[in-house]
């Protein structure tokens, strides 16, 4: 029998949040809906967009930052992308070294309050300078009053370097995914100081994007996907039984190739934060949530960019609103989950409050911006020097 | 291929190795690689400056040699870091070539659109390199200059916008004639050491905060 199957050549990274796009696979759901998933295994985010922006690849799992500063042009040449959905929500986390949990660093205030006694230069990692790993990290860093861009030396290190870095005091502490942070506090060489969820509830994580023009070109096949991917999330949040399975399927080589049990415990919400202290999480990695997890709210994508634009990554206020609007596809999403039978909200912009207990909900981007303390300089009327 | 003027200097390049690979045989191929390359780097007369792991310390030891190009393997997960160079001094940008199995011809056009600066497919023989680097680096420049040049247009067109502004506030609200409001901001920005579309804003900063 010929296939009529429209296959779709999907790009994933090694991390637990893969797992819609593998059980989606593994599980015959793309199938279901009349496209065949071709997995393709990354090695570097760089690379990952490369491939996409220049056709190698159909879409990707990818950092949500990320695809807004491919959009908005940040380090390489602007070019029209799109968010199909949201792919998981929750499940980073912010790991300190064990060096300095020893001398009681644990949280953002003891850190801000151990480097002001201290005299050398702090580093802190993340997984790529727009993504959504180095925004929660200056977020958390200027909430408890830590300059990111000043007082501290900032680097991007792949997520599998992460703990020997720590361990080698190469680096102070990392945001990165699972299962590397769980990994860290694993070998001891670090401690969970923040979960991503406890900057900010519900946070998007990975979308799945594409370039513009391959969702202008492909409608059926992007709405088939997104519908698959629903149905995926939905049957991996269903049940512990199927996070197991989806734990011991993402163990394999061919996709996290890290230890079952490594990447189960945080993917079921089961924490230890490397101090003693257990936990499990009311707001742990989720795919679905039925249907709460996947939306392409515009004020998740507005957000990265008042983020970029925060810390000078992008020079200029964009039109944040109509970006978002057309990155988002918000019309597809809604047919999509339609087809899947999922619930799909009414809005465009969902409001939360983050760690600092400043509230986004997607209005007046740029007094948002203007109200943080900490971010990069702006001409600003005054006597004396121009910034 | 014309070879260049004498009086031009030897590009400096950087090549990054990367020592991650899925396995003992991925490390091999990738090993093997780099010695291709590096050899026909060599031939070709280019002089490689260093040849650095990709470690936490590749953004500082680039920033020491400040290399005219840098080269790297396009299946390394080191790319990444090399981003965070590339944001850091995407003022002052320097070509990023990379090197790969992919023999598709066609692949290599489509990555030169994307902006990867050139393709250097496995195999490296010396008498590809060259060729393949000096288009690289023509057309990252052509590139640059044009870009250069656009965003040049663009600033002078907002630092004209910024100043009619500026002038249309002060003749409201002062009662001056357009002539005279011009010649109040030039003059205030000469005191003050400002550009003049710098000192606009400031006054429209004003405007904005009474």
């Amino acid at each position: 029998m010929t296939s009529s199957f429209r296959t779709i050549r999907a790009g994933f990274m090694p991390l637990t949040d893969c797992a819609p796009l593998v059980m989606a696979s593994v599980l015959g759901l793309d199938e279901k809906y009349g496209v065949k998933l071709a997995l393709s295994r990354e090695h570097s985010w760089s690379g990952m967009r490369d491939r996409l922006v220049h056709g190698s690849l159909d879409v990707a799992h990818v950092l949500y930052g990320l695809l807004y500063g491919v959009e908005m042009g940040i380090g390489s040449r602007a070019v029209p992308m799109a968010v199909l959905m949201n792919l998981s929500r929750n499940g980073q986390a912010i790991t300190l070294s064990r060096a300095l949990a020893e001398q009681g660093v644990i949280d953002g205030p003891s850190l801000a309050a151990h480097m002001r006694r201290s005299r050398r230069r702090f580093t802190f990692a993340h997984t790529f300078p727009t993504g959504n790993h180095a925004m929660f990290l200056y977020y958390w860093l200027a909430a408890a009053g830590i300059d990111p861009l000043r007082d501290i030396q900032a680097v991007t290190v792949p997520p599998g370097q992460m703990a020997s870095s720590l361990v080698a005091g190469h680096i102070d502490g990392f945001c990165a995914g699972e299962p590397w942070s769980a990994r860290a506090v694993l070998d001891g060489a670090g401690v969970t100081a923040a979960t991503s969820q406890d900057i900010w509830p519900d946070h998007p994580g990975k979308a799945l994007g594409a370039t513009a023009a391959f969702a202008d070109a492909n409608p059926d096949a992007c709405r088939a996907l997104v519908a698959a991917l629903l149905e995926a999330g939905r049957w991996i949040d269903a049940s512990a039984a199927h996070r197991d399975a989806a734990a011991e399927i993402l163990a394999s080589p061919a996709y996290v190739n890290a230890d079952r049990e490594l990447i189960g415990a945080r993917l079921h919400g089961r924490y230890e934060d490397g101090l003693g202290r257990c936990w499990r999480d009311p707001d742990p990695l989720q795919f679905h949530a039925d249907g709460a997890a996947n939306f392409p709210w515009l004020s998740d994508g507005m957000w990265f960019m008042t983020q970029h634009r925060r810390w000078g990554l992008l020079r200029e206020d964009p039109d944040y609103l109509a970006v978002a609007a057309r990155v988002n596809r918000v019309a597809l999403y809604r047919e999509a989950a339609l087809l899947a039978g999922v619930a799909a909200p009414a809005g465009l912009l969902r409001s939360s409050v983050l760690i600092d207990g400043r509230i986004w909900n997607g209005r007046d981007p740029q007094a948002y911006i203007s109200s943080f303390a900490h971010g990069a300089p702006r001409p600003v009327f005054g006597h004396g020097a121009p910034q | 291929m014309k070879s260049p003027p004498s009086v031009q200097r030897t590009l400096r390049i950087v090549v990054v190795n990367t020592a991650h690979g899925a396995g003992e045989q991925a490390m091999a191929a990738q090993a093997q690689r780099n010695t291709a390359l590096r050899i026909g780097l060599l031939e070709s007369g280019y002089d490689i400056v260093a040849s650095l792991p990709a470690d936490i310390f590749l953004p500082e030891r680039i920033a020491q040699i400040q290399p005219d190009m840098i080269i790297i393997d396009s299946e390394s997960d080191a790319l990444d870091v090399l981003e965070h160079i590339v944001i850091a001094t995407r003022d002052e940008p320097r070509p990023i070539v990379l090197f790969t199995d992919d023999q598709d011809r066609s692949s290599m056009d489509a990555a030169i659109d994307a902006g990867v600066s050139a393709y250097i497919v496995a195999g490296l023989q010396a008498e590809r390199v060259k060729p393949v680097l000096d288009v690289a680096l023509a057309r990252f420049r052509r590139e640059r200059r044009l870009l250069d040049e656009l965003s040049d247009t663009r600033r002078q067109l907002a630092d004209r916008k910024l100043v009619e502004r500026a002038k249309g506030l002060l003749m409201a609200k002062s009662g001056l004639s357009e002539d005279q409001a011009y010649q109040k901001l030039r003059s205030m920005a000469m005191n003050r050491k400002l550009k003049l579309a710098e000192l606009a804003q400031r006054v429209l900063d004003v405007e904005d905060l009474l």
